[in-house]
């Protein structure tokens, strides 16, 4: 059971995701997707319950343990994630802070070495935007600034992506480039992918498994086409004890 | 039927004591001080006085005012100008760069955003610097420079330490309030890639409070370069040592002629630094 501000925000909640699957999380605002995704990378450790990633449990990590976990764990957030006037090229390489020590961190960021600037520009053409290593970020579109987090991620060499609304903020159009691109690395670098979506046609047409929160339980588990148009309207149909007042997104 | 209103909030009345309160505050010194307007006219040779003074500003000295009685070996007066600049110039640099070093270093401490992600204890540490920067900010340069003058003697290091004391400290209360509003969403994504306290705060955080940090340092350097020629009051040989002797010798053309050269230096600052914030920004 995780509590955020008192209010039990996930309850009950009983996963299992293998290695290299693929996973929606669907369900309104509120319903806990963020926070069982902050629950995965061990941002959060529930009051009850336990949590296994990568056959650790979590319970048992110290910080630094768990800072050893999460390099190995990527993140793309909903939008705001990336150091905005910072080059693309630095943000990428920040990818692996996880996996450095303090100086030869800050010594990546002043002088990138050769190696390293070729990896990151090998990366960067593959999600489509090589020609952008050395603009600030924050020039750049909201499309291409999830790209650049996926980048990040590539850069970081993790077992696992986690994904909380990736696009949210990008424009319908580029949504689905963005997720079949998310999808195609998934496949490639062997990562086990959970992402946290609202748009039910996005989730059915890129993810295997649909699991639907609901007040912080899961509601639905299954492959996506099990899910019927009656068990969507329940899902997100409103609920007068759905008062999850401690989370701030969904 | 249309419901009633909500009921509005009673701000009015706090927002209307705030106001009183400032207001009564400026009568009871006006009061206390016994000011009266009457006082801001100049008395007869004060106006003299004046009408001189502001005269002189629009045919400032470009030689010696009166070369009577000087030596004739002496240097032309605008070079002695450009000597009293360039002092005052490397006394503010000097201070400055000793503030930008203790600033930075006190300010990262005092920041609450340094110390996110670590052991709570560190906040009594955190206070302590606080207290620490209050300290410095508290005594204005020109006391300083009495108690530097009296230990030290007119030496450059007490000047320039009188200046960077006070200046570290304000230095360091405006970064540190500069990194903790900074966006944090960046830096919250690096802590969750597994990065290490230290690497998410200077990499996460501190770049996006940089371009506030540099503006602000420019605009504490103008103030310095300020203080370092009213430095020149003490008799270190800043622009505000001739600046005092022109005044008392009544020469008011070449009063004038430094503080234009005071202008002159201000607005190039400005110019130099709206340069860089434009590379900042774009």
């Amino acid at each position: 059971m995780v509590h955020l501000g008192g209010t039990p925000v996930l309850r009950g909640v009983n996963l299992e995701v293998s290695c290299g699957e693929r996973v929606a999380l669907l369900g309104p605002s509120g319903a806990g997707k963020t926070t069982l995704l902050r629950v995965i990378n061990g941002v959060i450790v529930p009051r009850s319950g336990s949590v296994e990633v990568q056959d650790t449990n979590l319970r048992k990590l110290d910080q630094g343990a768990l800072r050893q976990l999460r390099s190995r764990i990527g993140f793309v957030h909903q939008d705001h994630s990336l150091v905005a006037n910072l080059r693309v090229l630095h943000n990428v390489v920040a990818g692996r802070l996880g996996q450095r020590s303090f100086w030869s961190s800050l010594r990546d960021i002043v002088r990138t070495s050769k190696a390293d600037l070729l990896e990151v520009h090998r990366i960067l053409e593959r999600v489509g935007i090589g020609d952008k290593l050395y603009q600030r970020t924050d020039s750049l579109s909201g499309g291409q600034q999830q790209r650049v987090a996926l980048a990040r991620a590539l850069f970081q060499q993790p077992k696992m992506l986690l994904a909380d609304e990736p696009v949210a903020s990008v424009d319908p159009t580029r949504s689905r480039d963005l997720l079949n691109l998310m999808t195609e690395l998934a496949a490639e670098e062997g990562w086990t992918l959970v992402v946290s979506i609202h748009d039910l046609e996005l989730a059915r047409e890129f993810f295997p498994r649909v699991v639907g929160l609901r007040n912080g339980e899961v509601y639905f588990d299954g492959p996506a086409e099990d899910l019927t148009p009656q068990m969507v309207t329940e899902l997100y149909s409103m609920d007068s004890t759905s008062s999850t007042g401690g989370e701030q997104d969904g | 039927m249309a419901k009633p209103l909500p009921l509005a909030p009673r701000l009015p009345t706090r927002r209307v004591r705030i106001l009183t309160g400032i207001f009564l505050a400026a009568v009871i010194a006006f009061f206390g001080l016994g000011l009266s307007l009457g006082e801001l006219i100049p008395r007869d040779s004060g106006f003299q006085l004046v009408l001189e003074f502001f005269s002189a500003s629009v045919q400032p000295a470009f030689t010696y005012q009166n070369s009577e009685g000087l030596p004739s070996d002496i240097s032309p007066f605008l070079f002695k100008v450009g000597r009293g600049l360039w002092t005052t110039l490397t006394y503010a640099v000097a201070a400055m760069s000793l503030s930008l070093i203790g600033g930075m270093v006190l300010g990262l401490f005092a920041s609450a955003s340094f110390w996110e992600r670590r052991h709570p204890a560190w906040a009594t540490f955190r206070w302590t610097v606080r207290v620490l920067i209050a300290a410095m900010r508290s005594v204005h340069e020109l006391l300083l420079a009495l108690v530097f003058l009296a230990t030290l003697g007119i030496t450059p290091g007490a000047a320039v330490l009188a200046i960077a004391i006070p200046y570290s400290g304000t230095l360091a209360k405006v970064f540190s309030e500069m990194l903790d509003e900074s966006p944090r969403e960046a830096a919250d994504a690096l802590s969750y890639l597994g990065a290490k306290p230290l690497q998410v705060f200077l990499i996460g955080r501190f770049p996006r409070a940089l371009p506030d940090i540099a503006a602000y340092s420019f605009y504490r350097l103008e103030c310095a370069v300020r203080s370092s020629a009213v430095m020149g009051f003490f008799g270190f040989t800043t622009i505000g040592l001739y600046l005092r002797q022109s005044f008392e010798n009544l020469h008011y053309r070449e009063v004038w002629t430094y503080l234009y050269a005071l202008i002159v230096v201000v607005l190039i600052l400005e110019v130099w630094s709206a340069h860089l914030r434009r590379r900042f920004v774009a």
